[in-house]
This record gives structure tokens, sequence and C-alpha cells, in this order.
């Protein structure tokens, strides 16, 4: 379960340093995706932008290295959960829009909506459940084998390490 | 308290990060230029929503659009986005996309001044640049014509460019 946390939140991460790191090449584009969302002034469209790629960026960042996972699960939750409400509204109202979610040209549909969702989903299991590790704690490490105990003690019932 | 803190200081990292990230992006967004969807700004699309397909537009190849800029020869009209047209836009060249803005009359007024206006959007297939031909030529202008290959192709050919809002169309806001 552990392992699989880990796993997941990572993936997230990866995901998340990818969809920030694509926009780089042409924020410009970005911005305007931004704006035909309408939920943002249009004073506030660059920099709103600029600071979405930036917080997608350090939040994979910290996801991937398993560190402040609690605060960048939950900021991912939180922008994940913005663009799905905005995505499906735009859809509802039948706006053709571009998504902006890996700075191409892809179009926002049902399925954005539906990859948006599973993505918030994993955001949420790493937010309540936490970040998991790859490998076991040390003490587990300790506990799989008499390798691990000195040799010049002898076993005592209840130590530590045996 | 220990998460909050931790979230508004991801938050905070996130924003400047991205603002210098902005920076050093080859397409910078403007950040001084509000960007209005493409709705309200008639940029970002190849097409206006629900206008009639404009009649093509005589076209004009880059390297003789080319020698026109040079010499001054004729006017160059941005149709793309107003962001588009700040990241980069022909050098003189004025912004005016196919819905318009609240300054078009001057912009208007001012390409009667040439006796050959030059249009280009910002995509080969782009029809924004046809529509606001077809604009101008009921306006009266005698000879209009529109990029071939549009901003890429002058991009690509190395042509004079260069960045900014339009000072002459855009006084009241950039849209």
């Amino acid at each position: 379960m552990s392992a699989a946390l880990a796993l997941l939140r990572i993936a997230l991460g990866g995901l998340l340093l990818w969809a920030g790191a694509s926009k780089i090449p042409d924020m410009a584009s970005f911005a305007e995706s931004v704006a035909n969302y309408r939920i943002v002034p249009a004073p506030l469209v660059p920099a709103a932008a600029a600071a979405v790629v930036g917080i997608e960026i350090v939040a994979g960042v910290l996801l991937v290295a398993g560190r402040l996972a609690r605060a960048a699960s939950l900021v991912t939750a939180l922008l994940l959960a913005v663009f799905t409400a905005a995505l499906g509204i735009a859809l509802l109202r039948g706006i053709d829009l571009r998504c902006g979610c890996f700075g191409g040209e892809e179009a926002a549909t049902w399925g954005t909506v539906a990859r948006d969702v599973v993505l918030l989903a994993a955001a949420v299991a790493v937010f309540l459940k936490g970040p998991g590790r790859l490998v076991p704690k040390a003490e587990g490490t300790l506990r799989s084998g008499p390798a691990a105990a000195p040799r010049s003690f002898p076993a005592k019932s209840g130590s530590p390490g045996t | 308290m220990r998460l909050a803190l931790e979230t508004a200081s991801l938050l905070l990292a996130g924003t400047v990060g991205g603002l210098a990230l902005n920076a050093a992006s080859p397409r910078p967004a403007p950040l001084s230029v509000p960007i209005h969807s493409a709705a309200e700004a008639g940029g970002g699309m190849c097409a206006v929503p629900g206008a009639p397909a404009a009649p093509r537009a005589r076209r004009i190849g880059v390297e003789e659009a080319r020698g026109h800029c040079e010499a001054c020869t004729a006017g160059f009209v941005d149709a793309r986005s107003a962001a588009e047209f700040a990241a980069g836009h022909v050098t003189g060249a004025v912004h005016l996309p196919p819905v318009g803005h609240p300054d078009e009359a001057v912009v208007i007024a001012g390409l009667r001044a040439h006796p050959m206006v030059i249009v280009y959007d910002g995509d080969y297939s782009c029809a924004l640049a046809d529509e606001v031909a077809a604009r101008l030529r009921r306006e009266g202008l005698p000879d209009i014509r529109v990029l071939q290959g549009a901003w890429p192709a002058w991009v690509e050919a190395g042509a004079p460019g260069s960045a900014g809002a339009c000072p002459a169309c855009h006084a009241g806001g950039g849209r």
C-alpha cells in the first residue's frame, strides 16, 4: 500500500512537472487558453497563467521528491478541482476551446474532464493517506535478518534490532 | 497550521518561479497587457464564431512583403490576438483583430495613407487575415493583400519584427 502510494505520488508529480514545463516555450499561448476559460479578469490573466505554470512545477518537483508532500498534494488537488470545474462549465456552455493542459493545441473534451477527475482522485489519496514509501523504513531492514545485528552482542529478548 | 504555512510557501514559491519562467520564455505572456478571451477579443481562433466565411483575399509572398516593409511602401495589419501582437509582430504593424477595438477608426485612417495594406495572422490556414482584409476592403482601402504563410513564415524568413503593445491602437487598454 505504501509503495503504491509512493508510485502514485511520483507519477502525479511527474505529470504535473511535464504539464508545467511544456508550457514554458509558449507562455503567451497558455495565457490565451486561460483567458478563454473566462474565470480570471483580463488584466490578471498573464500573471495568473505564469503563476499556474510555476505552481505546477514546484508542486510536481515536491511530489516527485516526496518533500512537503501533503502541501503539494493539497495544492495539486485545488488546481485540478479548479481545472475540472472550469473545463466542465465551459463544455456545458458549449464553449469550444483548447484545454491548455500540456502546452499544445489539445481541444477540451469530456475525456479531458475525466482525466482531470482521475488525477484529482490521486492527489486527494496522497493528501489523505500520506506520501507512501518506495522502500520500507530502516527499522524494518534491521528486523529483516540477523546480519543487521552486531555479532559481538548476544541477542537479548526484546532488544532492538533483532 | 503547519500545513497552511507549507501550502502558502508553495504557492508563493510557485508564483515567483512562474513569473521568472515567464520572463525567460521565448514567448512570454505580456504581464502589462490584459488578455481577453477569444470571444471578446476576436483573437486566438481562426474564425469569429458565427461569422460567415470571408472571401479569400489576394496573397503576397514574404519576400515581396518584406521589400514593402523595408521601403515603407505598405501598411501592415496584425489580425491576431493582442497577446500575440505584443509578443512579436511585423515592424510598424498595427493591431486590428476581426472584431475591431475602440480605436479602430484611428487605425483605419492611418492605413489610408499607404498605397497597399498587408494583413497577416498567426497560422498558415487561419482565416482571421481574410476577415480583416474583407473588412478593410469594405472601408474602401484600395489594395489589400494577405501575407502568404502568415507570421510563422515572416519569422522564418528573418524579416523585421518587433515586440510590445500597439501604441496607436491600444491607448484605451490593449484589447
